[in-house]
Order: C-alpha cells, then structure tokens, then sequence
C-alpha cells in the first residue's frame, strides 16, 4: 500500500490532471495520502473527551449512590423523586462513554453489564424473590444496569410504582446492588485509563488493525450502527423482524427514549468534530482526519456530507414522541423515516469514510445464533 | 456455464447421433427454471424423510440449550427410540414421534464412505452421543457458574452467554455444525449422488422405461437425488426457488448462504442449486453422463463451500481471542462453531476421485490440537493460522478470501 516517492508524485500529476481536464473526481483509496498527526488525535480523544466524559459519568454515578442510600434509609416521596432524577441524569451521562469499549471496559464486557435492553423482568423478579444472586454471571447482564433499575422504578402501569411495594427490603436491597455494581464497574474503566491504558492507548499510534486509532474508529462504527441506530430505532421499529417491536424501546417505562437518544447522538458528533468534553476547545477529530485527507489528495471530503446527513437525521427525530414505545404503537413511520436517515449515514460512515482512511472494518454481523 | 452446458448438450446430441446405439427413449434435456419436475401432470419430487430428519436435528439443537432436559432425553431425541431400542416419543411435535426416521442412523452411513467402514461410523455416533450426554453432565450442572480455564460454566459473547465446557468449547455447537458433516453433507455427496446409489439394481433400466416406484410417481433413480436435494432445500419456504429464500434453517442451507454472502465466493449457492436441477433434468432425459457431471460439480462446490466456513470460523476465533483480560466468550463461540466444521471436514468428497478431502487422522489430529489441555483458552494465533492454512490449500480458495 506504500507508494514510492515517484508513484507517489506520478499520481498527484495524474491525479491532477484528471481533475484539471475532466473536473471529476477519482477518488481511489489506494492513491490517497495520509500525514494526518494520529497521535496528537489520540491525545486529545483520552485526555479531552474520553477520560473526561468518564469521570463525569463517574460524578453521576456517585450521586446515583448517594440517592439510593438516602431512599434506602427513608422512603419518602422526595427521596424517590430523587432516586428517579438520579437515575436520568447518569443514564444521559452513560450515553457520552458507551461508544469506548476499548481497553477495560472491553476486557470486562462493561457496556453490557451497564445498559441491556429489555430489562428481563421475569429474571429480576426471580432474582429479588430469592434474595441469591450473582451480578457478575453473564446470564444476569440483562437483569442489571440502567434498564433493570428504569424497570424497577418506573415499571408498573402508568409508570407510578406504589411506594410501598418498592419498600421490601428486597428489592431496596436489589436496587443498592445494582447501583453499586455500576460505579463500581465504572471505577475499575476509569482507574484503569488515568493509571495504565491512556499511555497504552496513545502509544498505539500506528496504522495497523490492532493500532488504537484503527480500533476506536471501529467501536465508534460498531456503536453508531449496532447500538444507535439498530438499539435505539431500528430494532423497536422493526427494521429487522419485519415487525413493530415497541417494548425493545429504549427507556419504554419512563418514556425517556428521546431524551436518551440526544444524549447519545449530541456525543456521538462531539465526538467526530473533536469537541472536547468541557466544550471548551476543539482538537484533531475524525472530521479533520477526513477534510486533511481531502485536501491533500483533492478529492471529496466525506465529512461535509456526513454532517449533513446528521442534520436530516436530527430534523427527522425531532419529530418523535418523547417515549420510543408510544411513538412506534401510534406512528411508526416517522420512526422508520429516522432510521432512514441515520442508515444513509451509516452508509458514509463505513463504506466511504473508512475508505477514505484506508481502515478495515473489523467486525462482521452475527449469525444470529 | 451456459457455454459449457451448450457444449456439453451438442457433443451429446452429436454422440446420439453418430453412434445411435441407443435405442430407448433418451430425449433432450429439458431443464426447468425452477426445481419442477412432473409426470402425468403430477410433480415427482419428493424428500419427506430429509425434511423429517432436519426437524428433528433442530429440535435436538434447541433442546441442548434448555436445562430442563435430560441425557436421555437428548440422546432419545438423537435416535428416536430408547436406549434398548425401543420407541421413544422424545419430540415435541408428534409428527416427528410418529416418524420412524432418525438422525442417529443416517450419521456416518453413506454407502460410499462407510458400507464398507462400520467401526468408523460407529465411533462417530458414538461422538455425538458424547457430546450430547456431556452437554448434560459437564455443562448444565455449571450453568450458574463462570468458566475459567478447565472448568465448564457460562461466559459473555457481547449481550449473549454462552455455556461451554472446561476447555471452552459449547457442545450444542459442535454437534449441529458436526451434523451438518456427518449427517447432510455425508448423505448429499457420498450416499444419494453416488453413482452406486443411483444406479443400484435395475435403477437404470427402470428409469429409462420410466417405471415408478410402487405407489408414487417418481422412479427410484429421481427419488434418490430428490433425497440428495432435500438434505440441502428440504427445509426450504419454497423448496422449487430456494435460491430465493437462501439461508433457512440451522443446516447446510445456512451457512452456504453465508459463504454465498462472501463477495470472493458469491454465485455458489445458485451454481449448487443450478447443478442440482440440470441433474435432475439429466436423469429425466435418460442422459448419465450429464447427471454424473452436475452430481461432481455438485460434490466439489459443497465441498468447497464447507471448507470455506471453517477456515472462516477458526480466522474469526482468532481475531476474537483477547490481548489482554479474560474477555474470551466470542472467540470461544467461533471456535466452537469451527471445531464442529473441522469435525465436518471428514465427510467432504474429492469429486475427482473416490476419495474424502480429509482422512480420520487428519481430522483427529485437527481435533486435538483445538481441544487439547485446556482447549481453547490457550489456543495460539499460530495454531489457528496453520490449521486455516492446511484446510485451504487443499482447495482453490486462500485463508485471506475465507476468513472476512
């Protein structure tokens, strides 16, 4: 894939004169040339964006225990009002880390011990009955995590839990562990990124597939395709049963889906622009790595148009019920036209972005079995 | 292959023709847009019994992951009947129970490969009764358990749990994708599209007179390779089209829609489908030669396409397998997905010659090294690249187009 200085100048002349003769654009990733400084985008994604946002998370999740405590040792009406607002606000914050699953959070499968959804309710109820349960078994990840606690506190009809019922011992006791597990978790990830895997990751800064820019951009995909756009609207939509799936809605008992679904898109795009988490500053991102490889090689930056494509996506889930679950009973279309929208990004995204940065995508979609 | 097939079609007229010896009724080939093939108005395609058997591997798959079930149970649901022989109703649905069919007696049972090699058939149904007996024994008990190395218990594959064994492997796994080998592709390639099969007794002649089978309306010689097709379609929505509906069921159907998906290897599945129904047509038309030639390319292309998914399975364990931590629940999924292809690989058939790609020993061997100590959760990248290389170089395909 290395071009020698001759072929290299041979095809800027070409490509130059392709361009000046038939003003076209042959864009061949094989002839593009990348100087783009990956190491300094490395820095500013750990130093910037992705250890800060974890930290935040972390300060979310110590008030998520503190509520917790306070409900544990007084269920007042307040104290649960708390516990709820709580609970939003780390599962916003949860939105800003959920597309790093690199280094501990990947060694220890963390995103799927944080927000599996649909909570199974039969499992959680067994679990709360029996009092004997182990949160670190695989088959409990989707009895734990933000949609297991959503369930508990808002899961009976009409989305108020009577206060009493949420009362017993046990399930206080089940809601305590639950919290705990999650800061817990996410004190192991971000230990782990200030003491050890921020230097590992900035270090890795080649162009291999193993290298840390090549992975980050993968989970980044991985995370828009499988959990942003198939989690949080393709699969309640039934883009790929062929059937309306409401219940595997995103936050369907407290009907916070939407608010859920900006919190994830807003650093989703911080993230791509190199919008540090602070929002103070902006640094080397994906969309300069793309606009740099543009210009260098003139040809088209897939950035613009990717942008672009966000906007109609925004436009159109502007448009959605605040619950994912009443939105695909009552209209499901507009639900389908989102999807629409953000499938035309992903399609930019893999195939020409990833082009565009001579990167291999490095998963493939499961067998389903 | 349209060229070759107009060829091949105008030496045969051309031989027909100058010889002329042949006096019964051979006719043109008249070779369907769809898998239709009818006489006197009615169609004469049938497989029932592969339809049965692929049913009731599917629920012997699923009732492997249901803890509720017994060994025996299991092992009934294997050979629909008791373990001294008597019948069993160990299915869910009834008709499968009222069937006299089973999986157990057609694993390893090609006329080819083992008429004549009983101790080898019988130490291979003696493989699935283990792993299916172990999948009880060694798994369930730990199904609340995290494995770690050398004891069995769940683990995570992203949002799935997977439940596996001491060395890592899932039983359920290497007993449908071994099945797919010792049961579809063993009766496929080296029973019905054999020409000891189809030609047996007076199959020839009575094919040629067009004499049916008592009570049906299909000759034996077409019954047989309707058999053949039904191992691969029988599960099909509409077995006439199935290219159209590619990838139904949990058998060869499948995972040749997934080599199919490959760009290197796209076409294989309507180039299958395509050979089994000039073959057919062949048969129809009393042309053997014809039918011979699609039943090779047939052979060759399933071969092929088997070998493909497992060095696809053993690349993408290796790329799963962790650089650091105990992450290992993907990687145990794909490996164990391809031990059950390796143990496939025994049943493929060199379409050249009489003989299997993959000898006892070398499938023994491959085993081994997949399950040895604590199997999978030491595994090296090296051991998974020249077992990928090993496979591959016996076929016209690299472990780079396989494995993505």
């Amino acid at each position: 894939m290395k071009l020698t200085k001759l072929n290299f100048f041979l095809g800027v002349l070409l490509v130059g004169l392709f361009v000046t003769s038939c003003n076209d654009k042959d864009d061949d990733p094989t002839t593009s040339v990348d100087n783009f400084n990956r190491s300094e985008m490395l820095s500013f994604w750990a130093d910037d964006i992705i250890i800060p946002a974890y930290e935040s998370f972390d300060g979310t999740l110590d008030n998520f225990v503190e509520a917790k405590d306070a409900f544990a040792n007084d269920q007042s009406i307040d104290h649960l009002e708390n516990l709820k607002a709580t609970w939003l606000i780390s599962y916003k914050s949860w939105q800003n880390v959920a597309m790093f699953d690199i280094g501990k959070a990947e060694e220890i499968n963390f995103l799927y011990s944080m927000n599996i959804f649909p909570a199974d309710v039969d499992l959680i109820e067994e679990n709360i009955s029996n009092g004997d349960y182990n949160l670190t078994l695989p088959s409990n990840m989707d009895a734990q995590g933000f949609p297991a606690i959503e369930y508990l506190l808002f899961g009976m009809d009409d989305s108020i839990v009577p206060l009493d019922l949420l009362s017993e011992p046990n399930r206080i006791a089940y809601i305590s562990d639950l919290v705990d597990r999650m800061k817990s978790l996410n004190s192991e990830v971000l230990n782990d990124w200030k003491t050890n895997f921020r230097n590992t990751f900035v270090e890795n800064n080649g162009s291999s597939a193993t290298a840390s820019t090549d992975k980050m951009i993968n989970d980044f995909l991985f995370h828009f395709e499988k959990h942003f756009r198939a989690g949080k609207i393709g699969i309640p939509a039934g883009v790929f049963s062929g059937s309306e799936l409401s219940s595997l809605a995103e936050a369907p008992y407290s009907g916070k889906s939407k608010e859920l679904f900006f919190a994830s898109f807003d650093a989703i795009q911080n993230f791509f622009t190199g919008l540090s988490f602070d929002k103070s500053t902006t640094g080397l991102s994906l969309q300069q790595y793309l606009s740099n490889i543009a210009q260098t090689n003139e040809s088209q930056d897939i950035s613009i148009a990717i942008l672009q494509q966000w906007e109609s996506a925004t436009t159109s889930a502007q448009h959605l019920m605040d619950n994912f679950k009443d939105q695909v009973e009552q209209d499901n279309s507009k639900m389908l036209n989102t999807y629409d929208e953000i499938q035309k990004s992903v399609v930019l995204l893999k195939v020409d972005m990833m082009q565009a940065l001579n990167i291999q995508v490095d998963y493939v979609d499961a067998d389903g079995d | 292959m349209k060229n070759i097939f107009g060829l091949c079609f105008c030496l045969s007229v051309l031989a027909l023709v100058g010889c002329g010896k042949d006096d019964e009724t051979n006719t043109e080939i008249n070779n369907p847009t769809t898998y239709n093939f009818t006489r006197d108005g009615q169609s004469t395609v049938s497989f029932p019994g592969q339809t049965t058997r692929i049913a009731m591997g599917t629920e012997l798959i699923n009732a492997m992951a249901n803890f509720n079930q017994s060994a025996i149970g299991l092992l009934e649901m294997y050979a629909n009947e008791t373990a001294t022989g008597e019948d069993a109703n160990p299915y869910a649905n009834d008709e499968l129970n009222a069937s006299s069919k089973s999986i157990k007696s057609k694993t390893a049972a090609s006329t080819d490969f083992f008429s004549a090699n009983t101790s080898e058939s019988a130490t291979i149904k003696a493989d699935f009764e283990t792993w299916i007996t172990a999948q009880v024994t060694e798994v369930f008990p730990n199904k609340n358990e995290l494995a770690t190395p050398g004891f069995a218990g769940q683990i995570a594959d992203g949002s799935s749990v997977r439940y596996v064994n001491a060395a890592g492997l899932e039983y359920n796994q290497v007993v449908n994708k071994g099945l797919i080998g010792a049961l579809i592709v063993d009766q496929i390639l080296n029973n019905y599209l054999s020409p000891t099969v189809l030609d047996a007794g007076e199959n020839k002649t009575n094919n040629d007179a067009g004499i049916v089978d008592e009570g049906s309306v299909y000759t034996t010689m077409e019954h047989k390779w309707d058999e053949a097709y039904g191992y691969l379609f029988g599960a099909s929505t509409d077995a006439t089209n199935p290219i159209a509906t590619l990838g139904e069921g949990n058998f060869l159907n499948k995972y040749l829609s997934r080599v199919n998906d490959d760009v290197d290897f796209a076409g294989i599945a309507t180039d299958i489908w395509e050979a089994f129904k000039l073959g057919r047509a062949a048969i129809v038309a009393g042309d053997y030669d014809e039918r011979n030639d699609q039943a090779s390319i047939i052979k060759e292309l399933i071969s092929k396409a088997m070998a493909i998914r497992t060095v696809y399975y053993l690349q993408q364990g290796k790329n799963a397998l962790p650089t650091s931590g105990d992450n290992y629940g993907s990687a145990f999924h794909d490996l164990s997905e391809g031990a059950g292809f390796v143990y496939s690989l025994r049943f493929l058939r060199n379409p050249n010659n009489a003989d299997a790609y993959f000898s006892r020993s070398e499938v023994d061997a491959m085993m081994e090294q997949l399950t040895t100590g604590n199997g999978f959760w030491e595994i090296t990248p090296a051991t998974l690249d020249a077992m990928s290389e090993e496979i591959a170089n016996k076929f016209d395909f690299t472990v780079a187009q396989a494995g993505s």
